[in-house]
């Protein structure tokens, strides 16, 4: 997972490190899956550009000079460990805050199409990507939602993985997340739009169950 | 060998003192999170059968793999067993102090010195610590370090997550002076 040794775009959004989770299910509930799908999350640790400017300060010039930056990053190393963005099926992004920043900088890095339309671009996506975010300690651990790439309605592709910096985000510090899967839930069998009966409180008052 | 789920987990330092770190220095760790062989069994005299049945298996399934996620040779290692709650300590330990398990990292990795190890009980989403030392030679400083892993629904009670940690270089800016100079 190396790459040049001196990289100046690491550099200029003061990045520290990056952390790469990938897991696969090889069986649940004793069995395998159909399709056993691989989920990873890849996490980039900065240091939050807008740590110590004056409160309500314009966030743009730092959306644009480091959420592409950032998005190539995590994007390369999300396509390097699932086999390919033609294997990624589900997307997700998310970020924490270190304590002491704003969400609106977590959001500003991830929120903007110097980010988000970059990773749907790299990933080859179409679907608004689902998040989350949060202001937390180092070593918290996030939930981060993903979705289908194309089809955001899917219902076998909604699913999570985990992403944990142990000694991220310090204070001053923004930990930014993308994430991917390569197929559905194991065993999902919950329908989908298609298939789903209408449903109304009115309809639940006609037919108790 | 129940497999449920395996994991891998790659850092790259870039930074450190808010020195750059160049190259990069890079951790990674493959864990595979498997029911205990010994789980509903009540307490077990003889372990023998259980290693014999789990333990090689376990190693080649991992050597290979954390040495392909670091992407890069192996200057130090380490070994990690988290048991599940309602499991023994001495079954996660049983799994990887034989030479059954450790051989085919030392192998895969030209090393020749013990795996140091962290084996420790948990609910899922403990956090543990690998403790890494150098693959030839244990008493060099510069190559001990630790990696923190956590996996968010493993280990069950009955389950036991058995991982790999390797890395391609020493601590990030390590410049502690050799023991050598203690002597």
């Amino acid at each position: 997972m190396q790459e040049t040794p001196a990289d100046p775009s690491a550099e200029r959004i003061g990045l520290r490190k990056l952390v790469t989770y990938r897991d696969v299910v090889v069986t649940e509930a004793g069995m395998a899956p159909a399709r056993p799908a691989q989920r990873a999350s890849v996490a980039a640790v900065i240091r939050n550009p807008w740590s110590g400017a004056a409160p309500l300060a314009d966030l743009s010039a730092g959306q644009e000079r480091i959420g592409p930056v950032l998005a190539k990053l995590l994007c390369d190393r999300l396509a390097k460990v699932l086999g390919g963005v033609d294997r990624i099926e589900a997307f997700g992004k998310a970020a924490v805050v270190g304590t002491a920043g704003e969400i609106e900088h977590a959001g500003a890095l991830i929120h903007t199409p110097f980010f988000g339309n970059l990773v749907r671009e790299l990933l080859d996506g179409e679907s608004i990507i689902c998040f989350a975010d949060a202001r937390g300690e180092a070593g918290d651990s996030l939930t981060v939602p993903l979705w289908h790439k194309t089809h955001a309605a899917t219902r076998s592709h909604y699913q999570t993985v985990s992403a944990r910096v142990p000694d991220a985000p310090r204070a001053d510090e923004i930990v930014v997340i993308a994430a991917a899967s390569t197929g559905p839930r194991p065993h999902s069998r919950i329908g989908d739009r298609r298939t789903d009966p209408v449903v109304t409180s009115r309809t639940l008052e006609e037919s108790p169950s | 060998m129940n497999v449920r789920k395996m994991v891998t987990v790659i850092e790259e330092i870039r930074a450190e003192g808010g020195r750059a770190v160049s190259p990069p220095a890079t951790v990674a760790v493959v864990a595979a999170v498997i029911e205990n062989p010994w789980a509903g069994q009540g307490f077990v005299e003889d372990l023998a059968p259980g290693i014999e049945a789990n333990a090689s298996d376990l190693g080649a399934l991992l050597a290979p793999a954390v040495l392909e996620a670091l992407g890069a040779p192996a200057e130090a290692y380490g070994k990690a067993a988290i048991v599940g709650l309602d499991g023994e300590i001495e079954h996660g330990s049983a799994l990887i102090h034989t030479l059954r398990f450790g051989d085919h990292f030392r192998k895969a990795a030209q090393a020749g010195t013990l795996l140091p190890a962290v084996e420790k009980r948990g609910p899922a989403g403990v956090v543990f610590d690998i403790p890494l030392k150098h693959i030839t030679d244990a008493t060099i400083r510069s190559h001990h370090q630790s990696v923190e892993v956590r996996i968010a629904d493993a280990p069950h009670p009955d389950e036991i997550v058995i991982g790999l940690a390797a890395a391609a270089q020493g601590r990030p800016q390590q410049r502690l002076a050799d023991l050598s100079t203690e002597r």
